[in-house]
């Protein structure tokens, strides 16, 4: 065996993370209207009941995450993790970096197919007073709050390509709307956003581990 | 257009993928060529209420059986497939 | 107070800014305007009345209206890569240093060579397109066609990228309201105060529609008055939207609709980061359609000279923007509306030399007021005008006695009566009905949800429109549910008599226009009535009457009167054309909105992708994704020697090659090895526990459909892999057999193609690379992990790994994936580890030139004609189950011993290159549909033969390996002989693979 001469290294890219630039972009001379981050730090899980286990599925999820498993779209806090609506019978577990994959098997062993989803999405935060302005030009939905309120979810599309959407708990009184996009497609999705939202101005914060 | 998915709600057409008509039903294995032949080739071209398949690929990925108006395009009914969901389906 | 040049300003009034002077040119010449003036006001203010020339005979026009309806006043805006053609100069906003020109004219406005056109008019009849240019044909292409190019068409597009940005938006709300005069603004008050989400769209730049021209009373105070409180109502509720400048321009299913909004339109260059235009889609459970009507023309002889202008129009120039076209005004009319004009005239101090007017009677109010003003009141019509491109000078009436009267005149005010738009109502192929008592066409029904109010829907005075308004906005918001007060109807005791007598034509010897910017006359029509072209699609496209970007706004009602009389049918008989969206012109680039270059379409970027472009990689299009093609270095002159230099070092040494663009699904669940037996011709229950397996799916009509290599990772657990190009398709397919053709099965799929970042490596000293980079406890030998092995395994420094030993390329080789945020770092780990080995990143062409010699089937070969047996793939599908397109792929046809086949071809001459395309006939045969054996589908410069290769699709072709054909490449005119051959080029035995 040949001696191994070089030491590997495992840097971690983010989707984002070779395009990232946290600060101003777009219209500067008022306040931002958006504010926008590239969220890290996740483990993320599909869950899909198998046939005949949705009961089954959601009492483990009781169990195992103390809520019930999402039954229409909406996205659940639950402990330790966010439980994302993704289609009937099927969620997304959103946790912390850390054990999400393993609690997941241990939850749902039997009952469920589940497919690790860390690196295949990438997580954006879009809030401000212009969020429903930006997400106008790139989304169909009606994201009224009256239609769509705090933890209310959607599997919808953007520029032809399938996102998962919630909105999250208000902060400091404006919508704060999250994003799961294919890990493939995010910078061309992050372009977009940044050309859409200039008219706004746009605040790029550091991109920071998502918390729920 | 917009098609009411009973899962997500009312979304615009561009998130659904057009199949057509919901009525053939693929035949058994042994059912012989024109049985298929019916099957893959054969089609009615309705003017007026059909029923038809859709796929809501932008969205939760359900197929969807949806009663519409060819001519006017009204939508009468959009339902699931048997198979959409985790349910369990007698064979 | 005006400048020198506002020769036509009125000393007082209008909804200008007299403190704001804007400076503008037309034709190169400067004039001065005020701010809250179009384009065209500016210009009458400034007393110019020839602004074009028409379009088929070069005519000299001037304005005709003062809305987005316009017809002749259509000028070049903005200069350079911001100029924009066939802009309607009534619906451009003043601003300083606007820049516009006239168009249609050669080598100037005032004199124009092709109004030539009018003398040799007798050929430039309706059908002309049809009847003159039909022979000799060789004439076509160089004589007729350019001829007909630089005598059609408008304005010139800009020559440059237009700099602009444009986007496209959603909005949602309860009740959408279209317009927002009286009609508009009370409906939007009654919705809004109800508690509905209310959107307000408004084409113009400020609300109140025709109340801005016409005044009135309203709920006792002045209109203008009534619209500011109105208007500060509307924005005082947070749930209605105001949008000036939008033009509600499309109807679709469902609510659905299209608006565009000039966001910028009205400053020279759009503020940094905003768009110039908006399109905009609003998804409205009700809507209220107040567009308002149109004021028509009357057809006499010279109609379209300049000065001739709509009667309303007028009174918008007078009344809105101090301007006036004429100082002694003529009017003819057919209505009471036309006299309004008179007196907004009379009341700004322009002189009125006359009325001719169609009815026997005209009110004791109208006498008293000509009396007063001593002008005359003639019975009668227009028969003709007089005078020239300056504009007119004289009217000739045809009085209802027989006799003649001659008014002089600067201008002629005209009104036909009204027609209400309904445009936005018909667009679902809804035909409006006819009113006789106002003579014109009304909506007749509606899309779902939708209704017309006011105006739009015949209702023509202020209070009957303020009432309609309000109670429609009302009824749309309590439908939906909103129970509070709508409040008050506005009210107003303007009831104005209306009376109008029909008149469409007049049997003028002089040249009458029906359709001014088609320059379509009455004679026109009658010889299409002459000719049979007598249902209205007929008419439309044989004289190409409404075909204009008006869309005959101006002209359809008359046309069709004119044909009904022809005919001896009533109007309703004679029928109306199709409404089809959108209701105004939109440019292109609105449509796209951000979607061009660059950004034409999303794109997806593979895990190497930073660090392929660091290496100078050159990148293609793959559908969505960007794929390196291949790495060229220092002193390459071309492709070729980069693709070349990469397959050698592959099947010398090692390579790499960037496969994250596979889609990759988990197969999931109890039933996953049933189902996969079932879309995939061979058995996929049996296979052990990790390996890898290469399948095929075919469509249900037994023709191939993707293929690709799937393993089993757990008992339950599949992980299958698709082509590039199909990944998205078999993963709609797959759920379509999971959720539609098999339910019983418990399956779950996923799609994983974002979670892995794979990477080929090949050649033969891919195992040495990769015992540097994975953990030394991993077996990696041909008995460790034997050819289609598949596993999880671990690599150094602790990151979990999966890896399958599936070679594309014929060689010794492995497919590695580690989670997506180690892509980047693993190719640079390949890099490091792999120098000693000269280790070699490929890209898609090499991987190309690879699978091409060792015979390997792809996407030219997967063409939707092929079959698993003429891919030489027959074998494969199992006898022992059903599988999806068993039954149809036994077809006679498809399993007919004469089908093209793949087979290997390379040119007897090995200097000689093979082209794609190129037909396979059999050598002395003459080229032809008989003789054509098949074709070439794929073909690279093999390093390995050192001459061009190819597969292709040729009838018999497993027969004939070693037969010397022709290839016969029409297209490049090349005839050459090949020889047909094993596909198989490179390492028959498989030993390399399998080592």
């Amino acid at each position: 065996m040949v001696e191994l001469s070089v030491e590997l290294s495992w840097a971690e890219t983010t989707p984002l993370s070779r395009i990232y630039a946290a600060g101003r972009q777009g219209a500067k001379e008022h306040d931002a209207g958006l504010t926008m981050a590239e969220q890290t730090g996740f483990e993320l899980v599909q869950v899909m009941a198998r046939r005949g286990q949705w009961s089954a599925t959601d009492q483990a999820c009781k169990e195992a995450y103390g809520a019930s498993a999402p039954a229409k779209p909406h996205a659940v806090v639950a402990q330790g993790a966010l439980l994302v609506w993704s289609g009937p019978d099927q969620f997304l577990v959103l946790s912390p970096r850390g054990d999400g994959l393993e609690r997941a098997r241990l939850a749902f062993a039997g009952m469920a197919s589940l497919s690790e989803q860390s690196d295949g999405r990438s997580l954006l935060r879009i809030s401000g007073a212009r969020s429903r302005d930006l997400l106008a030009k790139v989304c169909s939905l009606d994201l009224h709050p009256a239609v769509f309120p705090q933890w209310a979810a959607a599997a919808t599309s953007i520029d032809h390509t399938s996102v998962n959407l919630w909105r999250s708990t208000d902060r400091d009184g404006e919508a704060v709307f999250h994003l799961l996009v294919f890990a493939t497609f995010a910078e061309s999705l992050w372009h977009t956003l940044l050309d859409s939202g200039a008219e706004y101005g746009v605040a790029i914060d550091a991109p920071g581990a998502w918390q729920a | 257009m917009r098609i009411a998915c009973p899962f997500c709600g009312p979304r615009e057409n561009g998130e659904f993928s057009y199949l057509g008509d919901a009525k053939p039903k693929r035949p058994a294995p042994d059912a012989g060529q024109d049985a298929f032949y019916d099957y893959v080739y054969l089609r009615d071209n309705v003017a007026g209420e059909m029923e038809e398949l859709w796929y809501h690929g932008g969205g939760c990925r359900s197929w969807l059986k949806v009663r519409r108006n060819t001519v006017t395009h009204e939508i009468f009914s959009v339902e699931p497939v048997a198979g959409a969901g985790a349910q369990k389906v007698a064979s | 107070m005006s400048a020198a040049g506002q020769t036509h300003r009125l000393a007082a009034g209008g909804l200008i800014d007299r403190d704001n002077r804007l400076s503008f040119s037309f034709d190169g010449k400067s004039m001065d305007g005020f701010a809250g003036d179009t384009l065209a006001s500016a210009l009458v203010a400034n007393g110019v009345k020839l602004v074009g020339r028409s379009f088929k005979y070069h005519r000299p026009r001037g304005i005709l209206t003062a809305g987005s309806e316009e017809p002749n006043a259509l000028v070049e805006l903005r200069t350079g890569a911001r100029r924009e053609p066939n802009t309607r100069a009534t619906t451009i906003e003043l601003y300083d240093g606007l820049v516009s020109a006239s168009q249609n004219r050669w080598p100037s406005l005032s004199f124009d060579f092709l109004s030539i056109n009018q003398l040799a008019s007798p050929i430039f009849v309706a059908g002309f397109y049809y009847k003159t240019f039909m022979w000799p044909s060789a004439l076509w292409e160089k004589f007729y066609e350019p001829l007909i190019r630089r005598a059609a068409g408008l304005g010139r597009a800009a020559d440059k990228s237009d700099p602009d940005h444009y986007e496209k938006a959603w909005a949602h709300c309860d009740v959408l309201i279209a317009g927002s005069g009286p009609t508009g603004l009370a409906a939007a008050l009654a919705a809004g105060r109800a508690g509905a989400r209310v959107i307000l769209c408004e084409e113009d730049n400020r609300l109140g529609g025709r109340l801005l021209s016409d005044g009135g009373t309203i709920d006792g105070i002045d209109a203008a008055a009534w619209v500011a409180k109105a208007e500060a109502e509307l924005r005082s509720m947070p749930e209605v939207r105001i949008m000036t400048h939008t033009t509600l321009t499309g109807a679709f299913d469902h609510g659905v609709h299209a608006a565009l909004e000039r966001v910028n339109d009205h400053v020279p260059v759009p503020p940094e980061h905003q768009p110039r235009q908006r399109v905009w889609r609003i998804v409205a459970r009700r809507t209220v359609v107040a567009a308002g009507a149109l004021e028509r023309p009357i057809v006499f002889g010279g109609n379209d000279m300049p000065g001739v202008m709509l009667s309303s129009a007028v009174r918008t120039y007078i009344n809105r923007y101090a301007a006036t076209p004429a100082k002694r005004l003529a009017l003819f009319t057919n209505n009471d509306d036309g006299w309004k004009t008179v007196e907004a005239a009379l009341a700004a101090g322009v002189t009125v030399a006359g009325v001719v007017d169609a009815r026997a009677e005209v009110s004791a109010e109208q006498r008293a007021l000509a009396a007063k003003h001593g002008f005359a009141v003639l019975n009668g019509v227009v028969d003709h005008v007089e005078g020239g491109k300056a504009g007119v000078a004289k009217i000739v009436a045809a009085l209802a006695g027989g006799a003649r009267a001659t008014l002089e005149a600067d201008g002629l005010a005209v009104s036909g009566g009204w027609n209400p738009s309904v445009g936005l109502t018909s667009q679902h192929r809804g035909r409006p009905k006819w009113r006789d008592d106002i003579a014109a066409f009304v909506p007749d029904g509606a899309p779902p949800g939708m209704i017309a109010a006011g105006s739009a829907n015949g209702e023509f005075s202020l209070a009957a429109c303020l009432m309609e308004g309000h109670s429609s906005g009302a009824a749309a918001a309590g439908d939906l549910g909103f129970s509070k007060s709508a409040g008050n109807t506005p009210v107003s005791d303007e009831d104005a008599a209306y009376s109008l007598k029909p008149v469409w034509t007049v049997n003028s010897k002089h040249k009458a226009f029906v359709d001014f910017q088609n320059d379509v006359t009455a004679s026109d029509i009658a010889l299409a009535a002459r000719e049979g072209f007598q249902s209205v699609e007929h008419l439309k496209r044989y004289t190409t009457l409404g075909m204009a970007t008006d869309q005959g706004k101006n002209s359809n009602v008359q046309g069709l009167a004119i044909m009904a009389e022809l005919t001896g049918r009533s109007i309703p008989e004679t029928g109306t054309t199709i409404y089809r969206p959108p209701y105004v012109p939109i440019a292109i680039g609105a449509l796209a909105g951000h979607h061009r270059d660059e950004n034409f379409h999303s794109t997806r970027l593979t895990p190497s992708h930073h660090w392929a472009a660091e290496r100078g990689a050159v990148f293609v299009d793959t559908g969505l994704w960007k794929r390196a093609q291949w790495y060229p270095i220092k002193r390459e002159k071309d492709w070729l020697v980069s693709v070349t230099r990469e397959v050698k070092a592959v099947r010398s040494g090692v390579g790499f090659c960037d496969v994250s663009t596979l889609g990759k699904i988990d197969v999931h669940g109890p039933d996953a090895g049933t189902f996969l037996d079932r879309v995939y011709i061979n058995t996929f229950s049996n296979l052990a526990v990790g390996k890898a397996r290469y399948g095929i799916m075919l469509r249900e009509d037994g023709i191939v459909y993707d293929d690709g290599t799937t393993s089993r990772l757990a008992e339950d657990h599949y992980f299958l892999t698709t082509t590039t190009a199909k990944a998205g398709q078999v993963m709609q397919h797959l759920e379509f057999c999971r959720q539609v053709l098999f339910p019983e099965l418990d399956v779950q799929l996923t799609s994983v193609s974002d979670q892995w970042a794979q990477f080929s490596i090949a050649g033969p000293k891919t195992r040495d690379l990769l015992r540097d980079i994975v953990d030394p406890s991993e077996d990696l030998s041909n008995e460790g992990f034997p050819f289609m092995g598949a596993r999880e395994v671990m690599l150094r420094g602790g990151v979990k790994a999966r890896l399958f030993r599936i070679s594309f390329s014929g060689e010794m080789a492995f497919e590695i994936s580690v989670p997506t945020r180690f892509g980047d770092a693993l190719v640079r780990n390949l890099m490091i580890a792999g120098e000693k080995y000269g280790v070699t990143p490929y890209g898609t062409e090499a991987l190309g030139v690879m699978r091409i010699e060792k015979g390997h089937v792809a996407g030219p070969e997967l063409n939707g004609t092929t079959t698993a047996a003429d891919l030489g793939l027959g074998k494969m599908m199992s006898t022992k189950k059903d599988f999806i397109g068993r039954s149809m792929a036994g077809r006679e046809a498809l399993v007919a011993d004469d089908r093209q086949v793949v087979v290997g071809i390379k040119p007897v001459d090995k200097a000689r290159r093979l082209r794609s395309g190129a037909h396979i006939i059999p050598k002395g045969a003459t080229p032809g549909p008989e003789t054509d054996d098949g074709y070439v589908t794929s073909v690279c410069f093999s390093p390995f033969m050192d001459q061009w290769i190819g597969l292709g699709l040729v009838k018999h072709g497993r027969e004939r390996h070693g037969e010397i054909a022709m290839a016969h490449d029409p297209v490049r005119r090349e005839d050459y002989e090949v020889e047909l051959c094993n596909p198989v080029f490179y390492d028959p035995e498989g030993g390399r693979q399998r080592g």
